[in-house]
Protein backbone atom coordinates (compact mmCIF):
# COMPACT_ATOMS: atom_id res chain seq x y z
CA UNK A 1 0.00 0.00 0.00
CA UNK A 2 1.54 3.33 -1.03
CA UNK A 3 2.09 5.94 1.67
CA UNK A 4 1.43 9.63 1.21
CA UNK A 5 1.82 12.47 3.64
CA UNK A 6 -1.20 14.56 2.65
CA UNK A 7 -4.19 13.20 0.75
CA UNK A 8 -6.69 15.80 -0.44
CA UNK A 9 -10.19 14.67 -1.45
CA UNK A 10 -11.73 16.99 -4.05
CA UNK A 11 -9.94 19.17 -6.61
CA UNK A 12 -12.15 22.25 -6.40
CA UNK A 13 -10.76 25.59 -5.18
CA UNK A 14 -10.34 24.41 -1.56
CA UNK A 15 -8.62 21.14 -2.38
CA UNK A 16 -6.39 22.41 -5.18
CA UNK A 17 -5.12 25.29 -3.06
CA UNK A 18 -4.64 22.98 -0.06
CA UNK A 19 -2.45 20.63 -2.14
CA UNK A 20 -0.60 23.59 -3.70
CA UNK A 21 0.11 25.22 -0.32
CA UNK A 22 1.06 22.01 1.49
CA UNK A 23 3.64 21.24 -1.18
CA UNK A 24 4.90 24.82 -1.27
CA UNK A 25 5.31 24.93 2.51
CA UNK A 26 7.02 21.51 2.71
CA UNK A 27 8.39 20.36 -0.69
CA UNK A 28 9.63 17.06 0.78
CA UNK A 29 6.06 15.84 1.41
CA UNK A 30 4.12 13.48 -0.87
CA UNK A 31 0.84 15.22 -1.63
CA UNK A 32 -1.95 13.45 -3.53
CA UNK A 33 -5.05 15.25 -4.88
CA UNK A 34 -8.05 13.08 -5.79
CA UNK A 35 -10.92 14.25 -8.01
CA UNK A 36 -14.09 12.18 -8.32
CA UNK A 37 -15.11 13.56 -11.70
CA UNK A 38 -13.23 12.76 -14.88
CA UNK A 39 -12.42 16.44 -15.43
CA UNK A 40 -11.34 19.00 -12.86
CA UNK A 41 -13.82 21.88 -12.96
CA UNK A 42 -16.74 20.03 -14.54
CA UNK A 43 -19.63 19.91 -14.08
CA UNK A 44 -19.87 23.56 -13.00
CA UNK A 45 -22.26 23.95 -10.05
CA UNK A 46 -21.65 27.63 -9.48
CA UNK A 47 -22.64 31.16 -10.52
CA UNK A 48 -18.87 31.82 -10.91
CA UNK A 49 -18.66 35.30 -9.32
CA UNK A 50 -15.71 36.36 -7.14
CA UNK A 51 -14.57 39.61 -5.52
CA UNK A 52 -11.46 41.30 -6.91
CA UNK A 53 -9.33 41.60 -3.77
CA UNK A 54 -9.82 38.03 -2.57
CA UNK A 55 -9.05 36.55 -5.96
CA UNK A 56 -5.82 38.54 -6.26
CA UNK A 57 -4.42 36.88 -3.14
CA UNK A 58 -4.11 33.74 -5.27
CA UNK A 59 -3.81 34.70 -8.92
CA UNK A 60 -3.95 37.74 -11.17
CA UNK A 61 -7.16 37.86 -13.21
CA UNK A 62 -5.76 40.43 -15.69
CA UNK A 63 -5.94 38.84 -19.15
CA UNK A 64 -6.17 35.38 -17.52
CA UNK A 65 -7.70 32.67 -19.74
CA UNK A 66 -9.91 31.52 -16.84
CA UNK A 67 -11.79 34.83 -16.60
CA UNK A 68 -15.09 35.33 -18.42
CA UNK A 69 -15.92 38.97 -17.53
CA UNK A 70 -14.75 41.87 -15.39
CA UNK A 71 -17.60 43.36 -13.34
CA UNK A 72 -17.71 47.06 -12.49
CA UNK A 73 -21.35 47.55 -11.53
CA UNK A 74 -23.99 45.92 -9.36
CA UNK A 75 -27.70 46.33 -10.11
CA UNK A 76 -30.10 45.46 -7.30
CA UNK A 77 -33.68 44.85 -8.41
CA UNK A 78 -36.46 45.29 -5.87
CA UNK A 79 -39.40 42.86 -5.78
CA UNK A 80 -41.48 45.38 -7.79
CA UNK A 81 -38.75 45.54 -10.50
CA UNK A 82 -37.36 48.95 -9.40
CA UNK A 83 -33.70 48.87 -10.44
CA UNK A 84 -30.96 50.37 -8.25
CA UNK A 85 -27.56 50.67 -9.87
CA UNK A 86 -24.57 50.85 -7.56
CA UNK A 87 -21.55 52.09 -9.46
CA UNK A 88 -18.23 50.86 -8.20
CA UNK A 89 -14.90 50.14 -9.76
CA UNK A 90 -13.28 46.71 -9.88
CA UNK A 91 -16.15 45.01 -8.11
CA UNK A 92 -15.15 41.55 -9.19
CA UNK A 93 -14.94 38.92 -11.85
CA UNK A 94 -17.00 36.18 -13.40
CA UNK A 95 -14.79 33.13 -13.73
CA UNK A 96 -14.80 30.28 -16.17
CA UNK A 97 -14.76 27.63 -13.43
CA UNK A 98 -13.89 24.81 -15.82
CA UNK A 99 -10.65 26.59 -16.68
CA UNK A 100 -10.12 28.21 -13.27
CA UNK A 101 -10.29 24.97 -11.27
CA UNK A 102 -7.97 23.31 -13.80
CA UNK A 103 -5.57 26.27 -13.45
CA UNK A 104 -5.48 25.85 -9.65
CA UNK A 105 -4.99 22.08 -9.88
CA UNK A 106 -2.17 22.65 -12.39
CA UNK A 107 -0.48 24.99 -9.89
CA UNK A 108 -0.57 22.16 -7.32
CA UNK A 109 0.94 19.76 -9.86
CA UNK A 110 3.61 22.29 -10.88
CA UNK A 111 4.54 22.50 -7.20
CA UNK A 112 4.99 18.72 -7.17
CA UNK A 113 1.62 17.34 -6.02
CA UNK A 114 0.12 14.33 -7.78
CA UNK A 115 -3.37 14.70 -9.27
CA UNK A 116 -5.70 11.80 -10.07
CA UNK A 117 -8.99 12.54 -11.84
CA UNK A 118 -11.84 10.07 -12.14
CA UNK A 119 -10.94 8.72 -8.70
CA UNK A 120 -13.58 8.71 -5.99
CA UNK A 121 -12.72 8.23 -2.33
CA UNK A 122 -14.99 5.40 -1.20
CA UNK A 123 -13.93 4.74 2.37
CA UNK A 124 -11.77 6.20 5.10
CA UNK A 125 -10.39 3.90 7.80
CA UNK A 126 -8.33 4.83 10.82
CA UNK A 127 -5.29 2.59 11.29
CA UNK A 128 -3.50 1.87 14.56
CA UNK A 129 -0.47 4.07 13.94
CA UNK A 130 -2.71 7.15 13.72
CA UNK A 131 -2.78 7.31 9.94
CA UNK A 132 -5.79 6.98 7.65
CA UNK A 133 -6.36 4.40 4.94
CA UNK A 134 -8.19 5.91 2.01
CA UNK A 135 -9.84 3.45 -0.39
CA UNK A 136 -10.69 4.86 -3.80
CA UNK A 137 -12.15 3.53 -7.03
CA UNK A 138 -12.38 4.89 -10.50
CA UNK A 139 -11.16 4.76 -14.05
CA UNK A 140 -7.83 3.24 -13.04
CA UNK A 141 -9.41 0.59 -10.82
CA UNK A 142 -9.44 0.42 -7.03
CA UNK A 143 -6.55 1.72 -4.96
CA UNK A 144 -5.73 2.30 -1.31
CA UNK A 145 -3.34 4.83 0.17
CA UNK A 146 -2.17 5.35 3.72
CA UNK A 147 -2.07 9.04 4.64
CA UNK A 148 -0.83 11.03 7.62
CA UNK A 149 -3.35 13.78 7.00
CA UNK A 150 -6.55 13.76 4.95
CA UNK A 151 -8.01 17.10 3.85
CA UNK A 152 -11.71 16.81 3.01
CA UNK A 153 -12.51 19.36 0.31
CA UNK A 154 -15.38 17.29 -1.04
CA UNK A 155 -18.11 19.89 -1.12
CA UNK A 156 -21.63 20.19 0.24
CA UNK A 157 -22.09 16.40 0.25
CA UNK A 158 -18.83 15.75 2.15
CA UNK A 159 -18.34 12.07 2.88
CA UNK A 160 -14.90 12.67 4.42
CA UNK A 161 -16.58 14.66 7.18
CA UNK A 162 -18.96 11.81 7.93
CA UNK A 163 -16.25 9.16 7.87
CA UNK A 164 -14.18 11.24 10.29
CA UNK A 165 -17.16 11.54 12.63
CA UNK A 166 -17.66 15.29 12.15
CA UNK A 167 -21.15 16.79 12.18
CA UNK A 168 -21.72 18.44 8.80
CA UNK A 169 -25.51 18.45 8.90
CA UNK A 170 -27.43 21.68 8.36
CA UNK A 171 -30.97 22.83 9.25
CA UNK A 172 -33.34 23.22 6.27
CA UNK A 173 -33.74 26.96 6.90
CA UNK A 174 -30.03 27.43 6.13
CA UNK A 175 -29.95 25.54 2.83
CA UNK A 176 -30.39 27.46 -0.41
CA UNK A 177 -31.82 25.31 -3.18
CA UNK A 178 -30.34 26.62 -6.42
CA UNK A 179 -30.99 26.21 -10.13
CA UNK A 180 -29.24 27.98 -12.98
CA UNK A 181 -29.27 28.21 -16.76
CA UNK A 182 -26.65 29.54 -19.10
CA UNK A 183 -28.74 31.85 -21.27
CA UNK A 184 -27.61 33.10 -24.66
CA UNK A 185 -29.00 35.88 -26.82
CA UNK A 186 -30.32 38.11 -24.03
CA UNK A 187 -29.97 41.86 -23.37
CA UNK A 188 -28.15 43.25 -20.32
CA UNK A 189 -25.13 45.36 -19.38
CA UNK A 190 -22.23 42.87 -19.68
CA UNK A 191 -20.23 44.85 -17.07
CA UNK A 192 -22.90 44.44 -14.38
CA UNK A 193 -24.26 41.70 -12.17
CA UNK A 194 -28.00 41.80 -11.43
CA UNK A 195 -29.58 40.60 -8.18
CA UNK A 196 -33.35 40.49 -7.61
CA UNK A 197 -35.03 39.86 -4.28
CA UNK A 198 -38.65 39.04 -3.54
CA UNK A 199 -40.87 36.45 -1.92
CA UNK A 200 -42.50 35.57 -5.23
CA UNK A 201 -39.12 35.43 -7.03
CA UNK A 202 -36.76 33.57 -4.69
CA UNK A 203 -38.09 33.38 -1.09
CA UNK A 204 -35.25 33.49 1.43
CA UNK A 205 -32.67 34.04 -1.31
CA UNK A 206 -32.29 35.93 -4.57
CA UNK A 207 -32.22 35.55 -8.32
CA UNK A 208 -29.08 36.50 -10.23
CA UNK A 209 -27.68 37.28 -13.64
CA UNK A 210 -23.88 36.98 -13.88
CA UNK A 211 -22.47 37.84 -17.33
CA UNK A 212 -20.22 35.34 -19.08
CA UNK A 213 -19.92 37.54 -22.16
CA UNK A 214 -21.97 39.91 -24.31
CA UNK A 215 -25.46 38.38 -24.45
CA UNK A 216 -24.42 35.29 -22.45
CA UNK A 217 -24.95 34.89 -18.72
CA UNK A 218 -25.42 32.54 -15.80
CA UNK A 219 -29.05 33.15 -14.83
CA UNK A 220 -30.18 31.41 -11.69
CA UNK A 221 -31.65 31.64 -8.24
CA UNK A 222 -31.45 30.23 -4.75
CA UNK A 223 -34.33 29.88 -2.34
CA UNK A 224 -35.15 28.39 1.05
CA UNK A 225 -37.59 25.56 0.41
CA UNK A 226 -39.34 26.06 3.78
CA UNK A 227 -40.53 29.45 2.44
CA UNK A 228 -41.54 28.25 -1.00
CA UNK A 229 -45.15 28.09 -2.22
CA UNK A 230 -44.70 24.44 -3.13
CA UNK A 231 -42.65 24.93 -6.28
CA UNK A 232 -39.06 23.74 -6.45
CA UNK A 233 -36.07 25.90 -7.41
CA UNK A 234 -36.23 24.95 -11.08
CA UNK A 235 -39.90 25.93 -11.28
CA UNK A 236 -39.24 29.32 -9.67
CA UNK A 237 -36.36 29.84 -12.11
CA UNK A 238 -38.48 28.93 -15.13
CA UNK A 239 -41.03 31.55 -14.04
CA UNK A 240 -38.34 34.24 -13.58
CA UNK A 241 -36.67 33.50 -16.90
CA UNK A 242 -40.00 33.43 -18.75
CA UNK A 243 -40.81 36.88 -17.38
CA UNK A 244 -37.42 38.60 -17.79
CA UNK A 245 -35.58 36.74 -20.56
CA UNK A 246 -38.24 34.95 -22.61
CA UNK A 247 -36.14 34.88 -25.77
CA UNK A 248 -32.97 33.47 -24.21
CA UNK A 249 -31.64 30.12 -25.40
CA UNK A 250 -31.10 27.81 -22.41
CA UNK A 251 -27.80 26.24 -23.45
CA UNK A 252 -26.85 24.69 -20.10
CA UNK A 253 -28.54 23.81 -16.83
CA UNK A 254 -27.30 23.01 -13.34
CA UNK A 255 -28.62 22.67 -9.80
CA UNK A 256 -27.04 22.55 -6.38
CA UNK A 257 -27.17 23.43 -2.70
CA UNK A 258 -25.51 26.40 -1.02
CA UNK A 259 -25.24 26.22 2.77
CA UNK A 260 -25.90 29.68 4.24
CA UNK A 261 -25.10 28.81 7.82
CA UNK A 262 -21.85 29.33 9.74
CA UNK A 263 -18.69 27.22 9.90
CA UNK A 264 -19.26 23.78 11.45
CA UNK A 265 -18.32 23.71 15.14
CA UNK A 266 -15.42 21.34 14.61
CA UNK A 267 -13.57 21.24 11.27
CA UNK A 268 -10.87 18.85 12.46
CA UNK A 269 -10.30 15.37 13.85
CA UNK A 270 -7.16 13.31 14.37
CA UNK A 271 -5.37 13.54 11.01
CA UNK A 272 -8.34 15.24 9.27
CA UNK A 273 -9.29 18.77 8.27
CA UNK A 274 -12.35 19.90 6.29
CA UNK A 275 -12.17 22.95 4.01
CA UNK A 276 -14.58 24.96 1.85
CA UNK A 277 -18.23 23.97 1.33
CA UNK A 278 -17.60 20.72 3.24
CA UNK A 279 -17.09 22.81 6.40
CA UNK A 280 -19.88 25.32 5.54
CA UNK A 281 -17.35 28.12 4.93
CA UNK A 282 -19.72 30.14 2.76
CA UNK A 283 -20.66 33.76 3.35
CA UNK A 284 -24.20 33.24 4.68
CA UNK A 285 -25.39 36.63 3.41
CA UNK A 286 -24.08 36.51 -0.17
CA UNK A 287 -23.79 32.76 -0.68
CA UNK A 288 -20.28 33.31 -2.06
CA UNK A 289 -17.79 30.54 -1.36
CA UNK A 290 -14.96 30.40 -3.92
CA UNK A 291 -12.46 32.75 -2.28
CA UNK A 292 -13.42 31.46 1.18
CA UNK A 293 -12.64 27.94 0.02
CA UNK A 294 -9.24 29.00 -1.33
CA UNK A 295 -8.38 30.81 1.90
CA UNK A 296 -9.40 27.77 3.95
CA UNK A 297 -7.45 25.49 1.63
CA UNK A 298 -4.37 27.64 2.10
CA UNK A 299 -4.68 27.44 5.90
CA UNK A 300 -5.33 23.68 5.82
CA UNK A 301 -2.38 23.02 3.47
CA UNK A 302 0.02 25.06 5.58
CA UNK A 303 -1.22 23.52 8.82
CA UNK A 304 -0.80 20.02 7.36
CA UNK A 305 2.77 20.79 6.28
CA UNK A 306 3.73 22.20 9.67
CA UNK A 307 2.04 19.41 11.63
CA UNK A 308 3.79 16.66 9.65
CA UNK A 309 7.17 18.35 10.06
CA UNK A 310 6.56 18.51 13.81
CA UNK A 311 5.49 14.86 13.83
CA UNK A 312 2.17 15.70 15.46
CA UNK A 313 -0.96 15.21 13.34
CA UNK A 314 -3.34 14.85 16.29
CA UNK A 315 -6.66 16.63 16.35
CA UNK A 316 -5.32 18.87 19.09
CA UNK A 317 -2.56 20.05 16.74
CA UNK A 318 -4.91 20.48 13.76
CA UNK A 319 -7.35 22.51 15.85
CA UNK A 320 -4.95 25.39 15.13
CA UNK A 321 -6.40 25.34 11.59
CA UNK A 322 -9.90 25.89 12.96
CA UNK A 323 -8.77 28.77 15.15
CA UNK A 324 -6.93 30.42 12.25
CA UNK A 325 -9.99 30.11 10.01
CA UNK A 326 -12.33 31.54 12.64
CA UNK A 327 -10.04 34.50 13.11
CA UNK A 328 -9.64 35.05 9.36
CA UNK A 329 -13.30 34.75 8.26
CA UNK A 330 -15.32 32.42 10.47
CA UNK A 331 -16.10 35.13 13.03
CA UNK A 332 -17.22 37.48 10.22
CA UNK A 333 -19.59 34.80 9.00
CA UNK A 334 -21.25 34.77 12.43
CA UNK A 335 -21.95 38.49 11.97
CA UNK A 336 -23.24 38.02 8.41
CA UNK A 337 -25.48 35.24 9.67
CA UNK A 338 -27.02 37.58 12.23
CA UNK A 339 -27.68 40.16 9.50
CA UNK A 340 -29.28 37.47 7.35
CA UNK A 341 -31.58 36.56 10.25
CA UNK A 342 -32.53 40.19 10.77
CA UNK A 343 -33.25 40.75 7.07
CA UNK A 344 -35.55 37.73 7.06
CA UNK A 345 -37.98 39.79 9.15
CA UNK A 346 -38.38 42.43 6.41
CA UNK A 347 -40.98 42.07 3.66
CA UNK A 348 -41.21 42.95 -0.03
CA UNK A 349 -42.83 46.35 0.71
CA UNK A 350 -39.79 47.31 2.75
CA UNK A 351 -37.35 46.42 -0.03
CA UNK A 352 -39.46 48.28 -2.62
CA UNK A 353 -39.37 51.38 -0.40
CA UNK A 354 -35.64 50.99 0.25
CA UNK A 355 -34.98 50.86 -3.51
CA UNK A 356 -36.77 54.18 -3.98
CA UNK A 357 -34.81 55.72 -1.10
CA UNK A 358 -31.50 54.68 -2.63
CA UNK A 359 -32.56 55.93 -6.06
CA UNK A 360 -32.98 59.34 -4.39
CA UNK A 361 -29.21 59.44 -3.83
CA UNK A 362 -27.34 60.74 -6.90
CA UNK A 363 -25.68 57.86 -8.76
CA UNK A 364 -22.14 59.15 -8.28
CA UNK A 365 -22.59 59.46 -4.53
CA UNK A 366 -23.84 55.91 -4.04
CA UNK A 367 -21.10 54.52 -1.88
CA UNK A 368 -22.19 51.68 0.37
CA UNK A 369 -21.59 53.83 3.44
CA UNK A 370 -23.82 56.62 2.17
CA UNK A 371 -26.54 54.18 1.13
CA UNK A 372 -26.39 52.66 4.59
CA UNK A 373 -26.64 56.05 6.31
CA UNK A 374 -29.60 57.19 4.16
CA UNK A 375 -31.32 53.85 4.56
CA UNK A 376 -31.03 54.01 8.36
CA UNK A 377 -32.50 57.53 8.44
CA UNK A 378 -35.47 56.71 6.23
CA UNK A 379 -36.12 53.16 7.35
CA UNK A 380 -35.81 52.78 11.10
CA UNK A 381 -36.68 49.07 10.69
CA UNK A 382 -33.06 48.69 9.60
CA UNK A 383 -31.64 49.80 12.95
CA UNK A 384 -31.98 46.34 14.50
CA UNK A 385 -30.23 44.93 11.42
CA UNK A 386 -27.37 47.36 11.86
CA UNK A 387 -27.28 46.68 15.58
CA UNK A 388 -26.91 42.96 14.98
CA UNK A 389 -23.94 43.58 12.73
CA UNK A 390 -22.04 45.36 15.46
CA UNK A 391 -23.10 42.99 18.24
CA UNK B 1 -31.88 -2.90 19.69
CA UNK B 2 -33.79 -2.33 16.47
CA UNK B 3 -35.62 0.96 16.17
CA UNK B 4 -39.22 1.00 15.00
CA UNK B 5 -39.31 1.40 11.25
CA UNK B 6 -40.70 4.58 9.73
CA UNK B 7 -44.13 4.39 8.06
CA UNK B 8 -42.76 6.25 5.04
CA UNK B 9 -39.27 6.49 3.61
CA UNK B 10 -37.69 8.77 1.01
CA UNK B 11 -37.08 7.48 -2.51
CA UNK B 12 -35.09 9.14 -5.26
CA UNK B 13 -36.00 9.19 -8.94
CA UNK B 14 -32.57 8.70 -10.50
CA UNK B 15 -33.84 9.81 -13.91
CA UNK B 16 -34.52 13.27 -12.44
CA UNK B 17 -31.75 13.48 -9.78
CA UNK B 18 -28.70 15.55 -10.81
CA UNK B 19 -26.43 14.10 -8.06
CA UNK B 20 -25.84 17.62 -6.69
CA UNK B 21 -25.56 16.34 -3.10
CA UNK B 22 -27.77 19.04 -1.55
CA UNK B 23 -29.89 16.48 0.33
CA UNK B 24 -26.98 14.80 2.15
CA UNK B 25 -26.36 17.40 4.89
CA UNK B 26 -30.14 17.89 5.31
CA UNK B 27 -30.67 14.28 6.40
CA UNK B 28 -30.65 14.02 10.23
CA UNK B 29 -29.74 10.29 10.35
CA UNK B 30 -27.31 10.66 7.39
CA UNK B 31 -29.27 8.02 5.49
CA UNK B 32 -28.50 9.46 2.03
CA UNK B 33 -25.23 8.56 0.31
CA UNK B 34 -23.73 9.87 -2.91
CA UNK B 35 -21.57 7.59 -5.00
CA UNK B 36 -20.25 8.39 -8.43
CA UNK B 37 -23.33 7.43 -10.42
CA UNK B 38 -25.82 6.83 -7.66
CA UNK B 39 -27.73 8.62 -4.95
CA UNK B 40 -28.77 6.01 -2.41
CA UNK B 41 -31.32 6.31 0.40
CA UNK B 42 -30.71 3.74 3.12
CA UNK B 43 -34.29 2.61 3.83
CA UNK B 44 -33.33 1.06 7.14
CA UNK B 45 -32.04 4.32 8.63
CA UNK B 46 -34.47 6.79 6.94
CA UNK B 47 -36.84 8.10 9.61
CA UNK B 48 -39.41 9.47 7.16
CA UNK B 49 -38.89 13.08 8.33
CA UNK B 50 -39.29 14.49 4.75
CA UNK B 51 -36.59 17.14 5.28
CA UNK B 52 -34.94 16.18 1.99
CA UNK B 53 -38.09 16.36 -0.17
CA UNK B 54 -38.98 20.04 -0.68
CA UNK B 55 -35.38 21.38 -0.92
CA UNK B 56 -34.49 19.16 -3.89
CA UNK B 57 -34.09 21.74 -6.68
CA UNK B 58 -35.58 19.38 -9.28
CA UNK B 59 -38.13 17.45 -7.19
CA UNK B 60 -36.31 14.12 -7.44
CA UNK B 61 -37.16 12.99 -3.88
CA UNK B 62 -40.54 11.76 -2.72
CA UNK B 63 -41.99 9.64 0.08
CA UNK B 64 -43.19 6.08 -0.32
CA UNK B 65 -44.60 3.43 2.02
CA UNK B 66 -41.80 1.73 3.88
Amino acid sequence: MPDVDVLVVGAGPAGAVAAWEAKRAAPELDVLLLERDRAVGAPVRCAEGVGDAGLREFASPDAAPWVARKITRVVFIAPDDTEVGVAERDVGWILDRTRFDAFLAAQAVAQGAELRVGTEAAELRRVVDGRWEVCARGSQGAATWRARIVIGADGVETMVGRWAGLDTRVPARDMESCAQYVLQGIDFDPNAIYLQFGDHIAPGGYAWLFPKGVGIANVGLGLVALKSDGRNARQYLDAWVARRYPRGARTAYTVGGVIVHTTIKQTWADGVMLAGDAAHMINPLSGGGIVNAMKAGRLAGRTAAAAIREGDTSGQRLAAYHRAWMELLGEDHLKYYRIKQALEGLDDDFFNALARTVNGIPQRQRTLGRIFAHALLKHPQLIPVAARFFM
Amino acid sequence: MRLAQAAEVAVVDLAVCDRCGLCLPLCPPEAIHLKLDDLVVDRASCTGCRKCVAPCPVGALAMTDA
